[in-house]
């Protein structure tokens, strides 16, 4: 079920207010022999007031950090590609990006531009290692030039098996916020207010 | 392989790694949101360089791929306890909501494995020093075929 239009949006920490970037550096650099009282004050807890209790880890909880870190990746001017519309694919600058998943640790570049070359030119790809071990972490990034051209290969290559492992394929970016029975809670109640679990997603 | 933590449930994830010096501020910063929002900051006043701000909404494929890499790295298991203090040099803070936990861990910038081997948690630091690594990866990689830009 999508949600009405515009609902989704409302995603801004309450706490909105810009604080001195200097003068923050001086809480940091204060004494960390002696923390203060716990201070649990970041972009996520505003919102997770309604689940159980979570169990908490680290000195962001304890420590009087950076007093600014709340709002550094607040504010509106952001930019973005983002265009009206209800959730759906976005278009990246250049084309039309998708994301495969359970890529084999061994697979090669050519693997890849050989299932995915099939369904128009690949104008960039991204098969990141992983930094531990120097195998492929898991993940491609790929850029077609043409929305059809994406389309296809996910249709055809999702579900299907490179390399002995089977594969998933799906858009990489949307033009709009994921909306799902997780989320619902911390939103307003949409109309209805059906609280029933939805199954898992599968694409 | 696709456990419930993976699939389901609260997730958050910011990663900041910055100083101030005489170029001001400089950091980076992203964050990934559970409505699929990822926005990245980057800031640096070095030759009159402005501060980029960039944010895009993912699809749940994306963000159950960053769950995957983070479930991996078994990160939720430390404790920055152990871990160098933040100081001049510069400070990292990595803050992940999932399932049921919630770390916000701080140390400094780690330059080197040889920083990591010298600490007194080299095995936590070691998962927190990769898992890093992998995480930039992974934005830089969505931000540049995104928006075309070079991150850093």
């Amino acid at each position: 079920m999508a949600a009405p239009d515009g609902e989704a949006l409302d995603f801004e920490p309450e706490d909105d207010d810009l604080m001195d970037e200097d003068a923050a550096v001086d809480a940091a650099d204060a004494s960390p022999s002696a923390p203060p009282l716990p201070k649990l004050k970041s972009a996520i807890t505003s919102s997770s007031s309604l689940s159980a209790p979570k169990k908490t880890k680290g000195r962001g909880f304890r420590q009087e950090t950076d007093t600014n870190r709340n709002t550094r990746l607040d504010g509106s001017d952001f930019d973005s590609l983002t265009t009206e519309g209800g959730p759906g694919p976005q278009r990246s600058i250049e084309g039309w990006i998708i994301l495969v998943t359970g890529v084999h640790e061994e697979a090669q570049e050519d693997d890849l531009q050989n299932a995915f070359g099939e369904y128009g030119e690949i104008k960039n790809l991204h098969l990141n290692l992983d930094r531990r071990t120097g195998f492929v972490k898991g993940y491609a990034l790929i850029e077609y030039e043409r929305a059809e051209e994406a389309r296809n290969a996910i249709e055809n290559l999702n579900g299907s098996e490179l390399l002995t492992q089977t594969i998933y394929v799906d858009w990489a970016f949307s033009s709009g916020p994921i909306i799902d029975s997780n989320r619902r809670k911390n939103m307003r109640p949409s109309r209805g207010e059906r609280r029933s679990r939805s199954p898992r997603r599968r694409y | 392989m696709a456990s419930g933590e993976e699939e389901s449930g609260e997730f958050y994830l910011r990663y900041y790694v910055g100083h101030k010096g005489k170029f001001g501020h400089e950091f980076l910063e992203f964050e990934f949101r559970s409505d699929g929002k990822l926005r990245y900051a980057n800031n640096s006043n070095y030759k009159n360089d402005t501060i980029i701000r960039k944010e895009v909404y993912l699809t749940p494929a994306v963000l159950r791929e960053c769950r995957r890499i983070i479930s991996q790295s078994e990160i939720m298991k430390e404790d920055d306890n152990n871990w160098p203090e933040p100081d001049r040099v510069g400070r990292q803070e990595l803050e992940i909501v999932m399932g049921n936990e919630h770390i916000s861990f701080t140390t400094s910038k780690i330059g080197s494995l040889m920083d990591v081997q010298n600490s007194a948690d080299p095995e936590g630091l070691r998962i927190f020093y990769y898992l890093v690594q992998d995480l930039k990866c992974f934005v830089f990689s969505l931000i540049s075929l995104h928006f075309k830009i070079k991150p850093i």
